[in-house]
């Protein structure tokens, strides 16, 4: 008996349609997300000019503005994925790597502006998502890895300026970062390869820190115990 | 200088200690802010559940991916004189690894996003793809459907917990790998004199391909299904050279299709790799 060739062709035609479509649903991801590249790459040019120390209050101000626009940009994507319920998972690799610049840009922000990490939620606040369109806790994690690599140039250009006191804050906002990082249990992926890299950052830092304590560029000469006594 | 924090849970007491060793201290003996450890403590325990779940439904796909590979074994068993008795049994293993292992893998995957953990288990299901529409064609000679396997995956679990449905990727990745067998099968069919069902399954074989070609384009991510693309091909060149060699040569076999000893069947046919 011969296969009846018209319930075959039925099948593979309605396959086409739905790849089709999903085809179609990806290429308005990927305009969405090209856009939202385009807007981190606009807070990062303004965030560069902390290494220039320009005053930080007038450029977050800026970039506080700009992540505005990313926060609209998450939302039309989020729009864009509300027709295909479930799908969320299909398409994430999509916007994986942007977002996670993105992450790694509001927690700089934040660091800079408190001196804390910025949470899972409080990011996701930040970017209006919920959890419909939520935002990937791995993705947010490897954005606090990429954070973590901005850091020690950061310092340098800080003490160059003039501002004795901060390698020692980043070092304890750093150790720290590190600290818990390790509190967690890693598969051998990305995540756990950007973290093996923050430890070079906890040395650059150090490093700095040694070498302006080691002159007594201190700020007031105060000594470095009891600084560490008010922290804990 | 360079150490890597070692003494973490180092308490506050550590402090006084001689001026040469207090930058190391520093990095080392703090307590993480509480509002951090918080945080992360919550990241830990979702990615420890997401990689135990992870883990469980590989391991689930394993015995998945396994025991089918044992249904497409006993369909190759066949000969002409068993079919049928080779084919029911082959059908009742495949009923078994659906009741046992799928329907494990079902129960691991409930709650959960099958896009996220598809990477998890999209092996063993393409290989129960490759079983199922093997032992279907073999019975009926039909392609098996994706709403027709979809269908028999529903009463695995309660359908209000919308149970694991098998994705149009995996069916095609499957369906891809149904080729492979099916030139097997073709080969050895035609080594037992069974001419006819060997076109038949260069039929579908065709068909399959023809219908794919247009399909994969569309695909995800296609860069794996092209390879499988090409294999096919392969695989449907080997059945039509040997469908050629017996056409051909086929009336200087005749006096051994009556022998006992259908192996011999193929020497002289060198075009054919098995």
């Amino acid at each position: 008996m011969a296969v009846p060739p018209s319930s075959l062709e039925k099948q593979f035609d309605a396959f086409r349609v739905q790849l089709e479509q999903s085809g179609k649903l990806r290429d308005q991801i990927r305009s969405v997300v090209s856009e939202i590249e385009s807007s981190t790459r606009l807070i990062y040019a303004t965030l560069l000019l902390v290494h220039q120390s320009r005053p930080t209050p007038e450029l977050l101000e800026k970039a506080k503005s700009q992540v505005n626009v990313l926060k609209e940009q998450y939302k039309q994507l989020a729009e864009v994925l509300g027709g295909s319920p479930g799908q969320y998972h299909r398409y994430h690799g999509d916007w994986r790597s942007e977002t996670q610049t993105v992450v790694s840009m509001l927690t700089f922000m934040h660091w800079l502006e408190t001196g804390s990490l910025l949470e899972h939620k409080e990011a996701e606040e930040k970017l209006g998502l919920n959890s419909d369109f939520g935002l990937d806790v791995e993705d947010y994690l490897i954005g606090v890895c990429f954070m973590s690599n901005e850091l020690p140039r950061y310092v340098v250009n800080q003490v160059t300026a003039g501002d004795y006191d901060c390698p020692r804050k980043v070092l304890k906002f750093l150790t720290d970062l590190h600290a818990a990082f390790r509190m967690l249990n890693l598969r051998n992926d990305f995540l756990r390869k950007k973290f093996d890299g923050m430890k070079y950052d906890l040395r650059k830092v150090e490093e700095v820190y040694y070498d302006v304590k080691i002159r007594g560029l201190t700020p007031n000469g105060e000594p470095v115990h009891d600084l560490e006594t008010k922290e804990s | 200088m360079a150490s890597k924090p070692q003494r973490l849970h180092q308490i506050a007491g550590t402090n006084f200690q001689s001026s040469a060793k207090r930058v190391r201290t520093m990095a080392t003996s703090t307590a993480i802010e509480p509002a951090m450890k918080d945080a992360f403590t919550r990241y830990a325990e979702y990615l420890n559940d997401l990689n135990d779940k992870r883990e469980r439904v590989v391991k689930a796909s394993r015995d998945v991916t396994m025991n089918s590979k044992k249904v497409i074994f006993q369909v190759h068993r066949m000969s002409k004189s068993n079919k049928v008795e080779v084919l029911e049994k082959a059908e009742k293993d495949l009923a078994a690894v659906t009741d046992q292992y799928v329907s494990r893998l079902v129960k691991e995957l409930q709650g959960t996003d099958f896009w996220k953990l598809r990477r998890a288990y999209s092996p063993g299901i393409q290989e129960y793809v490759e079983a199922a529409t093997f032992c279907c064609f073999c019975k009926n000679g039909t392609l098996l459907k994706l709403d027709e396997i979809n269908k028999t995956l529903l009463p695995l679990s309660d359908p209000s917990l919308h149970p694991l449905q098998i994705n149009v990727l995996d069916y095609l990745l499957g369906l891809a790998d149904l080729t492979g067998e099916l030139m097997r099968l073709a080969i050895g069919r035609i080594s037992d004199g069974e001419l006819e069902f060997a076109e038949k399954i260069c039929r579908f074989v065709r068909d399959i391909y023809r219908e794919l070609t247009l399909v994969v384009p569309h695909m995800d991510d296609s860069s794996d299904m092209k390879t499988k693309m090409d294999v096919m091909l392969q695989s449907v060149i080997k059945i039509e050279n040997a469908c050629f060699s017996v056409h051909v040569r086929g009336s200087e076999y005749i006096p051994l299709l009556g022998s006992n000893d259908p192996s011999s069947f193929l020497v002289g046919v060198p075009d054919i790799e098995l």
